[in-house]
């Protein structure tokens, strides 16, 4: 190494603590260094957070959804066909397929609301790992900037403008899993400046271990072009993903208790779907000493075929229950904000105003099917949906250990529905303001000490704002409100007194004003009663050494109807626990590797807690072998312990071929085997 | 002697514009050092930059995390610097400048390169943007260590390329 020559006064003047600059709470606090970059003294609450690039990689995920796990308290799973939407589980929340948490991907809405099958239907199959740079998190009501779906939590993804390095990775494994993928940034000069132009593909074939193979076949595909930095730039981006599958939705007990059905059979061979999803969007970012600046826009084209049976001969037994919901949509949006940055009276503080406007127009229905073939129509729907966002936030540091983040946010939706049938047409406006208060104390002894409370919100379907007959029974029904309201309140600490160690506890208490649902499934709306959740979540990442790094989260939540009800105030679904236990190894030598144990706490199943479903647990793994600079193989294994556990369970009532009547009875749909995913990734 | 005297009221300069600027709210600098070493016959670079403006500037530019104790994250903050770094002969030629490594600290990040058995003299023109692409503020002061006298070189934005004599 040469010698150093540095005049010291220099270096010493180089080496003085520079100031935060304009754009702090925006940036990514990356670090160099190898550890998790501390949020002590930049995140708002206890619960938010920020995974990087390097953990997200780091994970073992069956499907992509379960990226989001990363998320500490969040479960994903599945209880259909591959294709299908995740289920969600969060804060004490059966969260179905995405109501109550929002996610995004680069500011692009993925929560599909007024969706046929259910609100929110967020389906994050077009999600391609090798891209994801970043995964923000955070939960409860408590920030203005995010709006519908986001008072249980909000998942923000980040995909790369440019990657560090090209890859391309083949995997095979059991249960017919196959994949290849291939992803480089080259750098290209269109005339008006050099930018990179990423582009991504993915191919994807799986069965599962089902006994009716889901034969989920899967074309992903990204191109985008970007110019300049991630705060100072510019992208464009297109978007492609189509895939079919079969289904195997869930089953009932009594029938694998009875031999007649294996955990993995499949009753109505028919079940399954396919999507299409293509989408074209924009981001554009200005950041100055003093101000910043951000606009992106979106145009998103979904499809979806959906054929499911879930009560087999209830309804028909001649011709049995299989329905479809298909649902088509153009969904189209503008986000914008601005933010100053000033210092008066020696306080830092910074002041962002914004719009988010989102407009849905969405062909859907539901009709009876056989064996995917249209039998009847239920209901067909035109619906219109906009949506107007404002929001206002002032985030004050008052001093050196006290800094406030005060919110305001006023939502106006539209909803217009054109219904086949004319009692269930109509128009309705719904509005909301939202207030949200943030104080954190600290840091002392790097702790932090926070208080939040805030309103939030999730819209209903619109369907449910203008029905007024129940399209199956033909009976009276009720509209329902768009906008239902929820309101959230928490304690908060994080600390870093121990060397090496982060963490977090929080607690909270989240009130909607009524668990209104949407029953895709039926055609109808129903309007629970008020709820409440309390709940605790303790998260911790341990980094024991430079290679291993320990990740130990655990939270427990109580969710009951604040309704009076002589059957019981439990909320059916509702997840009582969860936990994960991480240890991931780096660096290595040439090895490196991630075990994971994740819980997944029980719930009631019905209102007055007489059935339960049974707590079930993962255990995931992989190990992974550097070949030379740019080669490595990786082994991941999954269900480790071949748990014969349920990815969901429901009580209701359904009737078997041959059975004589309908009876209730717990629905499972299970967890997918043991089973093994070799991969060879070459970088470039 | 006039050389010590020229360098000591250089950083007493430099610091004190970054006392000043610091109070002002920020300030980014960056300082190069080109010297020739007289034992190996050559012309040794050593670059600082303060740590938040390179963990800026790959988060900006990657929106990932990186950690420049690795090799492989290290080749990544080389690229930068290669394209945005380096020095001409009097024909207009590119000194063939060698990457030798870095050290990172919490407050400083200082990088290492070398143009073997070359002596300072050849080098006529720098191009340097480090950082000013990226950071509007960003002021790097180039010192030149000849034989007989210092020659200090600042490079904004605005002008990325200027010449040795």
């Amino acid at each position: 190494m040469p010698t150093l020559r540095l005049t010291p006064c220099a270096l010493a003047a180089l080496l003085l603590q520079a100031p935060c600059r304009a754009d702090d709470d925006v940036l990514q606090r990356v670090l160099v260094g190898g550890s998790r970059a501390s949020v002590l003294g930049v995140a708002d609450s206890a619960n938010a957070g920020t995974v990087d690039q390097k953990q997200l990689a780091a994970r073992t995920v069956y499907r992509p959804g379960e990226l989001l796990e990363a998320t500490p308290g969040l479960i994903v799973s599945q209880h259909s066909g591959e294709g299908k939407a995740n289920q969600f589980y969060l804060r004490g929340f059966n969260l179905d397929h995405g109501t109550d948490l929002r996610t995004t991907l680069d500011d692009m809405p993925v929560n599909q609301r007024s969706h046929a099958h259910g609100q929110g239907w967020t389906d994050l199959n077009f999600l391609m790992p090798e891209l994801a740079t970043r995964l923000d998190y955070r939960k409860g009501p408590y920030s203005a900037q995010h709006g519908d779906f986001a008072s249980a939590g909000s998942a923000a993804v980040t995909y790369a403008n440019r990657l560090a390095q090209g890859v391309a990775s083949a995997s095979i494994g059991q249960n017919g899993y196959a994949r290849a993928a291939i992803a480089a940034s080259p750098e290209v000069n269109l005339g008006s400046g050099s930018g990179n132009l990423l582009s991504a593909l993915e191919v994807l074939h799986n069965d599962g271990p089902f006994r009716h193979p889901d034969d989920y076949q899967k074309v992903n595909g990204v191109l985008r072009y970007s110019q300049g930095y991630a705060n100072n730039g510019f992208s464009v981006t297109a978007m492609a993903y189509r895939a079919t599958w079969n289904a195997t939705d869930q089953v009932p007990q009594r029938a694998v208790d009875a031999g007649a059905l294996t955990r993995f059979d499949t009753i109505d061979a028919t079940d399954g779907g396919a999507a299409r999803r293509y989408s074209l969007s924009g981001v554009w970012r200005r950041t100055g000493s003093d101000s910043s600046s951000k606009a992106s826009a979106y145009l998103i084209r979904n499809q979806l075929d959906l054929y499911s049976n879930f009560t087999y001969f209830k309804d028909d037994p001649v011709n049995g229950d299989q329905f479809s919901q298909p649902d088509r949509r153009i969904t189209s949006g503008f986000n914008a904000s601005h933010t100053w940055h000033a210092h008066p009276a020696g306080l830092q503080s910074s002041v962002t105003i914004g719009a988010q406007l989102q407009n849905d127009n969405v062909f859907n229905g539901l009709h009876n099917t056989k064996a995917r073939r249209r039998l009847s129509t239920t209901r067909e729907d035109h619906v219109v949906e906009t949506s107007v966002g404002l929001f206002v936030d002032n985030s004050t540091r008052w001093t050196q250990t006290f800094r406030t983040v005060a919110g305001l946010r006023a939502d106006h939706y539209r909803f217009n529905v054109a219904s086949s049938l004319a009692a269930n047409s109509g128009t309705s406006n719904a509005s909301l303001l939202s207030p949200s208060l943030s104080l954190i104390f600290g840091p002392w002894k790097r702790t932090d000490f926070y208080v939040n409370a805030g309103n939030g919100f999730h819209s209903n379907d619109a369907r449910g704002t203008s029905s007024t007959i129940d399209p199956r029974s033909g009976q009276a029904a009720g509209k329902v409100p768009g906008l239902v309201r929820s309101r959230g309140m928490e304690f908060g600490v994080r600390t870093e007194i121990v060397p090496k160690l982060q963490t977090a506890l929080s607690l909270y208490r989240l009130d909607f004003d009524s668990e209104l649902t949407f029953v895709g499934d039926a055609g109808t709306t129903e309007a629970g009663g008020p709820s409440r959740r309390i709940g605790i979540e303790f998260s911790n990442y341990y980094k024991a050494l430079k290679w291993l790094t320990v990740d130990v989260d655990v939270a427990f939540a109580r969710a009951r109807s604040r309704a009076f009800s002589p059957q019981g105030n439990h909320i059916p679904g509702a997840v009582e626990g969860v936990g994960q236990l991480a240890l991931t190894l780096n660096q290595l030598g040439p090895w490196s590797g991630a075990l994971r144990l994740r819980y997944f706490g029980p719930r009631p199943l019905i209102d007055n807690n007489s059935v339960r479903s049974k707590p079930g647990t993962t255990l995931n793994g992989r190990i992974a072998y550097q070949l030379g600079k740019t080669m490595k193989v990786e082994l991941e294994g999954f269900n480790l312990a071949n748990r014969r556990d349920s990815a969901i369970d429901y009580l209701y009532a359904s009737r078997l071929a041959g059975e004589p009547e309908a009876r209730d009875d717990i629905h499972f749909h299970p967890v997918e085997s043991r089973s093994a995913r070799l991969t060879l990734v070459k970088n470039w | 002697m006039i050389g010590r005297r020229a360098r000591t009221l250089l950083a007493a300069t430099v610091l004190a514009c970054c006392c000043a600027a610091a109070w002002a709210h920020q300030f980014h600098v960056g300082i190069t050092d080109v010297s020739f070493n007289a034992r190996t016959g050559s012309t040794e670079i050593v670059h600082t930059y303060m740590t938040d403006d390179i963990d800026a500037l790959l988060a900006n530019l990657y929106q990932r995390q990186f950690d420049l104790t690795q090799p492989e994250h290290e080749a990544v903050l080389r690229k930068y610097i290669e394209k945005r770094f380096w020095m001409q002969s009097a024909d207009s030629q590119r000194l063939p400048i060698r990457w030798v490594g870095l050290r990172v600290g919490a407050e400083s990040v200082v990088i290492y390169q070398e143009i073997e058995n070359t002596p300072l003299s050849k080098t006529a023109a720098i191009h340097d943007e480090v950082l000013t692409d990226f950071i509007a503020e960003q002021s790097n002061t180039v010192t030149l260590h000849g034989k007989d006298m210092i020659t200090t070189l600042i490079f904004e934005r605005k002008n990325p390329d200027q010449g040795v004599r």
